[in-house]
């Protein structure tokens, strides 16, 4: 018995003009999942959402909804529900209008909308609002009406273009906490395309991370943030990485600019990166139990609240270290002073160099 | 500092003052040339000048009741209507889809597409009307070329027909339309059309639900600036039409030019503004208010 998938793409290929937007990608997005696409602007992520909502026609590849290919089938014959980068709700409508469109579009008698509006209503908590007008409402109400509308059809897919862009910080942390809550109460699978790792680690099931138009790595947050696939993905993924490239010496140990570097993984050959977060690295005037001990001196640090970062001058390389922990908070080496930089072999994970 | 300076500096600060002083100048020169002639047509009206051109404070409504009286007044009020009414339409039909094209069809030069479309309109009204009348005369250069394939077997008479009127009419107004409309349906958001594509609406739903009561401003300027003076026209019934084809504003015309009777030309004048004016509100509080609140 094969898993059910809710959104398949195989090799699916955009072109414009001579931009490659989208370059074989393939995806099976399971159902009910929060799915995010993930990657700078301009990786094709946006592309991608537009092709499974029929938005843009691919130029090569199979788009399918529940096993069904509507590569060739028109947006409004798909049975998806999109939330746009800037909305898009009608200014010529009020509420309870944007919300109902897609109801009174599937010709649903008038209590039945009436009743389906007041219950989605309910979810995205906007209830008594149902007469106003669009302009009278504040952006993270625009928002959720738009969520609304999109959803209220009970879309097979719920499509999600950076809808949180264009709120400020406060209100967007409280609405991904609120998206992931809905997301679980309404069961539908959501694709939600952003930038911010923020966003996509903070809701999502798996994230899939783009760049020029090719899938990078496809994977839960956890896995993407230890297990990177490649060097691309280690730097975009979290706030700091160490990669220090190399050549495999022998299993698990890597010849390095800095000398060897003892690793836990021993699958690839020839030339790779060694990452190291930050926060696996220990720092002080000496250590003890580890397997890589450098020396070295300090450049910076900087007090960020919840910890310090040091820069750490190795033999001209710049080692970023992010020192946790009360009792270190009194004690910051200040810049010059010679410190040892270590971490266990486990925290050194052997990743291909991203071409 | 000057007493220039210290005016200069109360000017900038006092916001009346600057309005004031920007909206003398077209005041001025509304009230030289429209409001003063305006008063002189109201003062004929009410028969508050005599034929000695003297001011008289005996008002009267002798005149109105004059042309009230004209059993024919109200055929040629329908006519006028009938014309601009035919006209505005035609011009909607014909223009809406050619706004429309070049907003959201043209990809590139869409400028140009539009500069194209205003060319013909750089050329005098009188000039482009004369050369629409060597179009449609009998000895024109279609009847010619069908009569000679042997298509038609005599010339296809259009000159001095109402047909004539409302061609050349739509010909010389369209431009009134396609420019309001343009600049509406640029200004409308495209992700709202696909917005409603991912909710289910077909093309033909997503104009009517979402395109067309988002151009209703488009629309209703397009209207307003092809109607009020298509309904006043006289010059293009005169050169294109004939007697049978005469609108208020011929009319008129004759009264002042032909019969020299400025009091009831005045009092013609002075009804069909109120009877076109009354039409534009009544238009505007229907159609428009939605539109406008836009």
């Amino acid at each position: 018995m094969s898993e059910v998938y809710s959104v398949e793409l195989e090799n699916v290929v955009k072109r414009f003009g001579s931009v490659v937007a989208v370059d074989h990608v393939n995806l099976k997005i399971r159902e009910n999942e929060f799915f995010s696409l993930l990657g700078p602007s301009g990786c094709g992520k946006t592309t991608t959402l537009r092709i499974i909502a029929g938005l843009e026609e691919p130029d090569e590849g199979i788009v399918k909804l529940y096993g069904k290919d509507v590569t060739d089938i028109p947006t409004y014959k798909r049975n998806i529900g999109m939330v746009f980068q800037h909305l898009a709700l009608f200014p010529h409508m009020n509420v309870f209008e944007n919300i109902a469109f897609g109801l009174k579009m599937r010709k649903l008698p008038r209590e039945e909308i009436k009743r389906e509006v007041k219950r989605i209503l309910e979810i995205v908590k906007l209830e008594g609002l149902e007469n106003r007008r669009i302009n009278q409402l504040s952006g993270g109400q625009q928002q959720r009406v738009a969520l609304a509308r999109a959803l209220v059809i009970n879309p097979e897919v719920l499509l999600l273009d950076e809808p949180l862009g264009a709120l400020d910080l406060k209100i967007r942390q409280h609405m991904m906490v609120e998206l992931k809550n809905i997301q679980k109460r309404v069961k539908t699978t959501f694709i939600y395309v952003t930038h911010d790792q923020t966003e996509a680690m903070t809701m999502s099931d798996r994230i899939a991370i783009m760049k020029d138009g090719r899938i990078q790595q496809v994977g839960a947050p956890l896995e993407v943030y230890y297990k990177p696939s490649n060097t691309f993905v280690a730097s975009f993924i979290g706030e700091a990485v160490n990669l220090i490239e190399g050549e495999i010496k022998e299993n698990g140990i890597v010849d390095t600019s800095l000398g060897v570097i003892y690793c836990s993984e021993q699958s690839a050959k020839g030339k790779v990166a060694v990452m190291i977060r930050p926060e696996n690295v220990e720092i002080d005037e000496k250590i003890d139990g580890v397997d890589n001990l450098f020396k070295g001196i300090v450049q910076a640090a900087i007090f960020k609240g919840s910890y310090i970062e040091y820069r750490v001058d190795i033999q001209g390389i710049t080692f970023i270290v992010h020192k946790h922990g009360e009792e270190n908070l009194g004690k910051i080496y200040p810049p010059g002073a010679t410190v040892e930089v270590g971490w266990k072999k486990n925290s050194s994970l052997i990743i291909p160099v991203q071409s | 500092m000057g007493l220039m300076d210290v005016l200069l500096k109360y000017v900038r600060k006092n916001v009346s003052v600057k309005v004031a002083l920007l909206l003398t100048p077209p005041l001025i020169f509304l009230a030289v040339w429209f409001y003063a002639p305006f008063l002189i047509v109201g003062l004929y009206s009410f028969d508050m000048i005599n034929i000695y051109r003297e001011i008289t404070f005996t008002p009267s409504l002798v005149h109105y009741s004059r042309v009230l009286s004209w059993t024919g007044a109200s055929g040629i009020f329908l006519r006028s209507l009938y014309f601009a009414g035919i006209n505005v339409l035609l011009c909607l039909l014909l223009g809406y889809p050619v706004a429309y094209y070049i907003s959201f069809k043209v990809k590139k030069y869409k400028d140009v597409y539009i500069i194209l479309f205003i060319i013909p309109f750089w050329v005098s009204f009188l000039i482009r009307t004369y050369a629409m009348m060597g179009l449609l005369d009998e000895r024109s250069f279609f009847n010619t070329i069908l009569l000679s394939l042997a298509i038609i077997d005599s010339p296809i008479k259009i000159m001095y027909t109402d047909v004539a009127v409302i061609l050349v009419m739509v010909y010389n107004y369209l431009v009134m339309m396609v420019l309001p409309l343009y600049a509406n349906l640029e200004k409308l958001d495209k992700t709202l059309l696909e917005a409603a594509s991912t909710l289910g609406a077909g093309p033909v739903r997503t104009f009517l639900k979402v395109t067309l009561p988002l151009s209703m401003p488009g629309i209703m300027a397009g209207f307003l600036l092809v109607f009020i003076p298509s309904v006043g026209e006289f010059v293009i019934p005169e050169l294109v039409g004939g007697p049978s084809n005469y609108m208020v504003g011929n009319i008129i015309y004759e009264i002042f030019m032909g019969a020299r009777h400025w009091w009831v030309g005045s009092a013609l004048s002075m009804l069909f503004i109120a009877f076109i004016l009354s039409l534009v509100i009544i238009y505007i509080r229907g159609v428009g208010e939605r539109g406008l609140a836009i």
